[in-house]
């Protein structure tokens, strides 16, 4: 025996042939089937020649008898390396849901199974019962298995997994106390995220094969709106008995917040430091009022502050208090500070007076502060912020508000009903065109310069890429500039000392299951550490780093002990 | 007898020996003698509703109630609403979906699969699946649970039916989906689900079209 090992994907006729064949060349033999039993599918009814069996009949016996081949089915290939011309596999095998060594092959489960599924061994022709045979050619052999798939595309699809099915169904039961139990079991913003959510859920939901998908953002947003306007006071349940460590928490947002919430939830006590002077983060000062009214939010956060959580506000770490201070005087450290600064256009004369960015165009609308600008104004971009910017800078009285896009319409990041309504309320858009160059006098803006586009090529991004028409520059004339191209991170407020691992995007690098950085004890989740996201994935990744708080201090404990 | 032990066979055979109604009132929840027998009661009656309205009868036939031994007055109201729904429909086979002759032979049918395990093994989980969950923890509502057994309800009316047709002789598909009124495709998924189960087998080939027959000691029964 040569000692090389060979693997073979697939325990079809073609696979197990090949199997065979090399295990006869002296080779050692894997053999990696994803469904429960060899043989492949069923010949389709075209290709079956007359009076010859639809059933591919490979020679297993042979196959299983065989000393160098070992047989993995039900099992798939989940990570391949290569290394000095050597493979090496990481396999994952479902779980068998039936004892082989117990079943006799009686059929006696397929005959009283009640729930059918189509029967994918037979491309779907007939139906199969949930527990059965994949290929009753091979079956002789008991390899019965029961289907059961995995949680629902909606469930999946939701970065914070919430339990769509059960929630849903308990509203159509009318039980909306039980159903909110079920949203807040993983999310403690119900209220917030049914307003501002762009729900990748409904774009998954297969309901939308048939009709449209089911409105489950909607759903989320009614029982929460159903508690508030029924002036229900919502359960807060929390361990009688804390734990004397308490954890620190930079950042009052979404991230933050759920934080807090969920180590409350495993008895911990946090303290939440807040630079601004109102918590919420993006929420309160990034989402326009009438998306996500203040009080609805306060009502929410207040929620989540009865749980015994400190929120001081109007507290900056690295001015009002250091940040070795926190690292000293807590148990753990958790930065969710979001993406506050807007990405620069780089671009000539963007110094100029009445050019800012979306962000802090938005934070000032919504502080309530006097907009200082009056006339036209030019927002670019084409993300939600920028949808954001434009609606706000229209309700703020602008004469005119030009977006300006250097994609077309299809390719904008921002949720499509965000931009139908923008243009319904009067937003001028401007398609394929991108800035070149601020122009002005003294100092103050007049115009923008602008190229006009067409698209090229798919970049990497999949979108098509705008490529310049060559002499096709003009001037749109406009007094103020939003320039709303995304966001990064302002992380400055950590010590360089402390030796965080930080991308090149300028956020952290995190364990992707704790949520701990390089540093033990600091964890990090939200914007700050995936970039500018939509919102259910901050307060998602914000739960997840409370469970690796909650370990960290645990296994502390332990060491201390 | 507590509401508990009313199987839904036993009200099915009610309409098929030419009842026109069938009330059940048991004990207010809370208040059962065995706990939970009202709550399994609620579920049996339901099933049996849904059943045999699927085959065709008028909901307004089958009710469940409850009231406790003081209160005789609300026992009065009860019987005399449900009394007047019936009589204002008449004798069987009026206001129900098909006429008195076709509804009886659905109505046997329906008896048949409210006496098959299927149905009865998913009635008695339902109380244990929208409380403790099944083996890998997932609470459904009552809403999924009848949802499941609507379709359990579909397919079970559906094989059975089928399998009365291919007990008498060898049918193709496309003439068994003329006679049951379904559509054909579904038919077929519905023989192909029996054949794999071993009870229906190829009689042959006329034509183009496949004829299967029931097959096995259960071509009578069913």
């Amino acid at each position: 025996m040569s000692g090389k090992r060979v693997i073979v994907f697939g325990g079809d006729a073609a696979g197990v042939a090949a199997a065979l064949q090399q295990a006869e060349a002296g080779m050692q033999v894997t053999l990696v089937e994803p469904s429960p039993s060899l043989g492949g599918e069923c010949l389709p009814q075209t290709r079956i020649i007359d009076g010859d069996s639809p059933f591919l009949q490979p020679d297993l016996e042979a196959l299983r008898s065989h000393p160098n081949i070992e047989v993995i089915t039900n099992a798939q290939v989940v990570k391949t390396k290569s290394a000095n011309g050597k493979y090496s596999f990481q396999i994952r095998r479902s779980t068998p849901r039936v004892d082989m060594e117990k079943c006799n092959d009686c059929k006696e489960c397929i005959r009283v199974c009640p729930i059918h599924m189509y029967d994918d061994f037979n491309e779907g022709v007939g139906f199969r019962t949930a527990i059965d045979y994949f290929n009753p050619e091979t079956a002789k052999s008991g390899e019965y298995n029961i289907f059961k798939e995995d949680m629902p595309i909606c469930q999946a699809t939701c970065p914070a997994n919430l339990n769509i099915r059960s929630y849903a169904a308990l509203i159509a039961d009318g039980k909306y106390a039980e159903s909110l139990a079920v949203i807040r079991q993983r999310l403690p913003f119900a209220l917030s995220i049914g307003r501002v959510c762009p729900h990748p859920c409904e774009d998954a939901c297969n309901r939308g094969y048939v009709d449209e998908p089911i409105a489950i953002c909607g759903l989320k947003r009614f029982v929460a709106d159903y508690e508030m306007h029924n002036d229900i006071d919502p359960p807060v349940e929390v361990p009688e008995q804390f734990h004397p460590e308490k954890v620190a928490i930079i950042g009052g947002g979404p991230a933050g917040l759920s934080c807090a919430f969920f180590l409350a939830k495993a008895g911990y006590k946090s303290v939440v430091f807040e630079a601004m002077p109102e918590p919420g983060g993006m929420f309160r000062y990034g989402i326009p009022e009438y998306r996500l009214p203040t009080e609805t939010l306060m009502r929410e956060i207040n929620w989540i502050l009865a749980h015994g959580v400190e929120l001081r506000c109007d507290t900056r770490i690295g001015k009002d208090i250091s940040f070795d201070e926190l690292q000293r005087d807590y148990a753990a450290v958790f930065i969710g500070v979001g993406a506050w600064t807007g990405m620069t256009l780089r671009i000539p004369g963007e110094d100029m007076e009445g050019v800012i960015d979306g962000v802090r165009f938005l934070r000032d609308a919504n502080m309530g502060k006097k907009i200082d600008m009056e006339g036209r104004v030019i927002i670019i971009g084409g993300g939600n912020v920028a949808m954001d910017a434009a609606r706000v800078s229209w309700r703020e009285g602008f004469d005119e508000v030009h977006v300006v896009y250097r994609r077309t319409r299809k390719e904008m990041p921002a949720s499509p009903w965000e931009i139908d309504a923008a243009e319904d309320e009067g937003v001028n858009f401007q398609f394929l065109v991108a800035p070149v160059e601020v122009i002005g006098k003294k100092g103050r803006m007049t115009g923008l310069k602008c190229l006009k586009m067409e698209l090229g090529e798919p970049d990497a991004s999949g979108r098509r890429r705008p490529v310049p028409i060559e002499g096709s520059e003009f001037v749109i004339e406009a007094e103020n500039l939003i320039a709303a191209i995304g966001q990064r991170p302002d992380i400055k407020f950590v010590p360089d000392a402390t030796e965080l691992e930080i991308t090149r995007w300028n956020t952290f690098a995190v364990d992707q299951e704790t949520f701990q950085t390089n540093v033990p004890g600091i964890f990090s989740a939200g914007d700050v550490e995936t970039g500018p996201d939509i919102a259910i994935r901050a307060c998602a990744n914000g739960r997840k780093a409370a469970f690796g708080i909650v370990r960290h201090i645990e296994a502390k404990r332990r060491e201390a002990a | 007898m507590c509401t508990g032990r009313v199987d839904p066979t036993m009200i099915a055979e009610a309409f098929i020996n030419d009842a026109d109604g069938v009330m059940v009132v048991g004990c207010h929840f809370g208040d059962c003698h065995y706990i939970t027998g009202n709550v399994q009661g609620q579920i049996k009656v339901g099933l049996a509703e849904r059943v045999l309205t699927y085959v065709g009868l008028s909901p307004k036939r089958v009710s469940f109630d409850q009231c406790s031994s003081a209160e005789g007055e609300r026992f009065v109201k009860l019987v005399t609403d449900f009394n007047q729904g019936v009589r204002e429909l008449g004798p069987l086979g009026n206001g129900d979906g098909l006429p008195a002759p076709e509804l009886k032979e659905k109505l046997s049918i329906a008896k048949t699969i409210l006496a098959k395990e299927k149905l009865r093994w998913v009635v008695g989980k339902f109380t244990v699946f929208v409380t403790e969950g099944n083996k890998y923890g997932e609470v459904f509502t009552d809403h999924e649970m009848w949802r499941t057994l609507d379709t359990i309800v579909m397919d079970e009316v559906a094989t059975h039916q089928i399998m009365r047709e291919l007990g008498q002789e060898a049918v193709a598909v496309k003439d068994l989906a003329a006679r049951l009124k379904l559509p054909a495709p579904d038919v077929l998924r519905y023989v192909l689900a029996l054949q794999r189960r071993e009870l229906v087998d190829l009689d042959g080939v006329e034509g183009n079209s496949p004829r299967y027959k029931a097959v096995g000691p259960t071509a009578q029964v069913a």
